[in-house]
């Protein structure tokens, strides 16, 4: 009995040290292809670095020391609410290959991979920005969120915030109560009351990083092909594991350096590649093979419309009541009007952001990436082939799934699409004259 | 079948009227003997100062209901779990130095127009004469104080019998004039030069700064409000032919006529004055919304050459703009089709453009000429200077 459970113990010793040995290969593969992108990586080494240190050395969120972490999932969960009580937020959405698999074997076959690599994770209970949240909020945004709410609550506490499906003024007044709500549970755990001092901080706070990204956008809107679009978006993603003081003056100093480079026409590429947007279910490094994919097949990704990219933190919080009431409904208005998330049952807005950035990034084409199993957006493709159709703009649908297997698929069908608008640019853009 | 809402708006309105044609009887301050002039030699006397009791006893009077409101709130939220954290004191925090607040130069040039209006309507005609009287502006600065710099709309509109009465020249100038500001300036005079505008901006202001909470409104609030305008209107136009006087009942007599240090008693006008800033200190520009004088001068909005103009891809339905509005003019963020969001409602505060994060989804236009134009540097470039300070 006793030999039986040491082996037991062992095996199961094994398996982590197994899931360790793959897991770390797997996100060090994907920091090796984009370094190997080039043009600019240099600058991006302190991102890099983040999503090493949590993928690969698995350590835990920056932050400042006795700070209890709350992991968060979507973009609907307030980050500045947790500022304010104290806490530092982490955002559990989880693009791992290796996870997936071991998640496969937990949740529902048809279930997202997103949603199987966070139980994958969860189940082996080794990776320290998981296993160190003292609480987990879980917006509910999709089936699969709701169902991965009730299996992590036999992990650790959870707090579900159900996402209204509209947007009228009935259901905003309803998220701010479900805000007060998680804000009650918040100072519990913190110990921590939140006071319109400290909800005022946390918004300057976040304000900062959101002025450094609209720089950033604006960078990039301005001079493409000053960045490549994976490298703008593995910024985007270590946003997720760092306190947000440290991303804005990272982020700060990658702009200054940016905006030199635009004074000098440093491009990344003098050549006029097919500008591409990535619009779709969530990119989650390390699952960046599609725009990888992309931009090593000659396209450039000038802008991606995804929740773990460029929506999630863009839309600023806009107070224009200053009393604690004011900050929570700002935050509640903030987190549900502007978002295209197809959660929303009309999402017609969505397709107005899409027309904006393709107008603002001149965009040549756009990929529309459904992640296997995430129903809502492979709702919205007919919508938005629609509506390209109407702006002459040629959209793919790409299905994936957290594995390397579907890679030379893709890799085939994105090379062709690429192609595709080259001919279309004609022989200026084929034969890559220079700026 | 009558519903419980239509039951209960009928009610209010009822009442309201009722109120209104029975004003004199509500006396809140009264005189012997009115009088309706004042002279350059009584400003700031001490005599005038005295005359200013009335104002002061509004003043006091809505300071006290302002104070028993937020008590009540507060009691209210403390027996509500859910609103615990903003009632519970909480542990003090490491202060950070907060980004300082950018002033918009178009905020500060409304608030320049308001106060200055606002004293030259008071004190103009004493100070500059009465060469300017033959103009009629429609504003409820209250036409009682006969020493005020032009003369207001708002008197024969409420008299149309006496309109009636006067010599087709005085009745031309009237129209001329009201009808020439209504037409250049639309709803812009609200949100520019109205005296009541300026006393409910003042109570919205000392809020902000008291940081007390405010109460939000949804559009069906707005809606369940309109009613309440309607017989407003009813009531000003119509009440001199019933025998009632809409100057008893009107909040406005209670402001511009005291101010000058005017002998003017008032009647339920003094309570509704009351009533006007302890709303508009929690819902910023509440009486606007009912406001007779100004759905009137709304009827403009589809020709004054002051607009508000929009550009649908740019917009993101961040809804930042109708959070800000005071009016609750909800089509400003959800319309997404024409460039032309010009409301009945709009006052041309500027709250929508100041707010808005997007690039130039926002402006105030003037014949087409942007005035006032939204910028996402004004809303997070304020924050960019948190670690420059």
């Amino acid at each position: 009995m006793t030999n039986d459970a040491i082996t037991q113990a062992q095996r199961e010793q094994r398996h982590k040290e197994l899931f360790a040995s793959k897991a770390t290969h797997m996100t060090q593969k994907y920091l090796r292809r984009m370094r190997a992108l080039g043009g600019g990586s240099d600058l991006l080494e302190p991102f890099f670095d983040v999503l090493e240190r949590t993928y690969v050395r698995w350590e835990d969120v920056v932050k400042p020391p006795d700070t209890p972490t709350v992991g968060t999932y979507c973009v609907q969960v307030p980050p500045e609410l947790i500022y304010a009580a104290g806490a530092q937020p982490v955002k559990l959405c989880s693009g791992h290959y290796t996870a997936f698999s071991i998640g496969d074997d937990v949740v529902a076959r048809d279930a997202c991979p997103l949603v199987k690599a966070v139980a994958g994770f969860k189940h082996m209970g080794t990776l320290p920005i998981y296993e160190n949240c003292s609480l987990m909020v879980v917006p509910i945004t999709c089936d699969c969120k709701k169902k991965i709410a009730g299996l992590l609550q036999d992990e650790c506490p959870v707090h579900t915030l159900p996402v209204p499906a509209n947007k009228e003024d009935e259901d905003i007044e309803a998220f701010v109560d479900e805000l007060y709500g998680l804000a009650a549970v918040l100072s519990e755990k913190t110990g921590q009351a939140l006071s319109y001092e400290s909800l005022a901080q946390a918004i300057d706070r976040m304000g900062r990083a959101q002025y450094e990204l609209s720089r950033f956008l604006q960078l990039k809107r301005d001079s493409q092909g000053l960045l490549h679009g994976t490298h703008a978006m593995a910024v985007m993603n270590a946003a997720s594991y760092l306190d947000v003081d440290t991303w804005a003056d990272a982020l700060g100093k990658l702009n200054d350096a940016l905006a030199v480079r635009a004074r000098t026409g440093q491009l990344v590429t003098n050549k006029d590649l097919p500008r591409i947007l990535l619009t779709g279910s969530p990119l989650v490094f390390p699952n960046l093979k599609i725009p990888l994919l992309i931009e090593e097949s000659g396209g450039l990704v000038v802008a991606d419309e995804t929740c773990m990219g460029e929506r999630g933190l863009s839309d600023p919080v806009v107070p224009v009541d200053r009393s604690f009431d004011g900050l929570m409904r700002a935050l509640a208005i903030r987190a549900l009007r502007p978002c295209p998330c197809p959660t929303f049952a009309d999402n017609s807005q969505r397709m107005y952001r899409l027309r904006q950035m393709i107008r603002d990034y001149r965009v040549e084409g756009v990929i529309y990436h459904v992640l296997r199993g995430c129903l809502v957006y492979d709702y919205e493709y007919r919508m938005v082939e629609e509506e390209l159709e109407q702006l002459g703009v040629p959209v793919i649908r790409l299905e994936s799934d957290y594995t390397d297997q579907d890679v030379e698929q893709i890799r085939i069908r994105t090379e062709a699409f690429v192609e595709m608008i080259k001919l279309k640019k004609g022989p200026r853009g084929a034969s890559g004259s220079s700026r | 079948m009558v519903s419980k809402k239509a039951l209960i708006t009928g009610i209010v309105c009822a009442a309201m009227a009722l109120v209104a044609y029975f004003a004199w009887q509500f006396e809140f301050f009264t005189y012997d003997t009115n009088s309706y002039t004042t002279t350059a030699e009584q400003l700031f006397t001490t005599d005038h100062l005295a005359r200013l009791l009335p104002l002061a006893l509004i003043g006091l009077l809505s300071a006290l209901s302002i104070v028993a409101c937020v008590a009540l709130r507060k009691r209210l939220a403390l027996k509500d779990p859910r609103r615990m954290p903003s009632a519970a004191r909480g542990v003090s925090q490491p202060q950070r130095p907060r980004h300082r607040k950018r002033v918009s130069r178009f905020q500060v040039l409304r608030w320049v127009c308001m106060i200055g209006f606002f004293v030259f309507m008071v004190f103009g005609g004493i100070l500059l004469g009465a060469r300017f009287s033959w103009i009629s502006i429609p504003v409820l600065s209250c036409p009682a104080n006969m020493s005020q710099l032009t003369e207001a709309s708002c008197y024969y509109l409420a008299h149309l019998d006496e309109l009636a009465s006067l010599p087709w020249t005085g009745v031309l100038t009237f129209l001329v004039s009201t009808l020439g500001f209504v037409l250049v300036f639309g709803r812009t005079l609200c949100g520019f030069l109205c005296p009541m505008g300026l006393a409910q901006d003042v109570m919205h202001a000392i809020r902000q700064k008291c940081k007390v909470e405010g109460i939000a409104m949804t559009d069906r609030m707005y809606q369940s409000l309109v009613p309440l305008r309607w017989t407003m209107l009813f009531l000003m136009m119509g009440l001199c032919f019933a025998g009632g006087n809409f100057c008893n009942f009107c909040p406005a007599i209670s402001l511009s006529p005291i101010a000058a240090g005017l002998s003017v008693s008032l009647y339920a006008s003094g309570f509704l004055m009351v009533f006007v800033l302890v709303a508009g200190f929690f819902k910023r520009r509440f009486f606007c919304t009912i406001c007779p004088l100004g759905y009137l001068m709304g009827l403009a909005h589809a020709i004054q050459p002051f607009r508000i103009k929009k550009d649908c891809v740019a917009c993101t339905e961040c809804g930042a703009c109708y959070e800000a509005c005071p009016m609750g003019i909800k089509q400003i963020y959800t319309e997404r089709e024409h460039s032309d969001v010009t409301d009945i409602n709009c006052i041309m505060c500027g709250a929508c453009v100041q707010c808005c994060p997007e690039d130039r989804a926002l402006s105030l236009t003037f014949f087409g000429k942007g005035l006032y134009v939204s910028k996402r540097s004004r809303v997070v470039g304020a924050y960019g200077r948190i670690q420059h300070d």
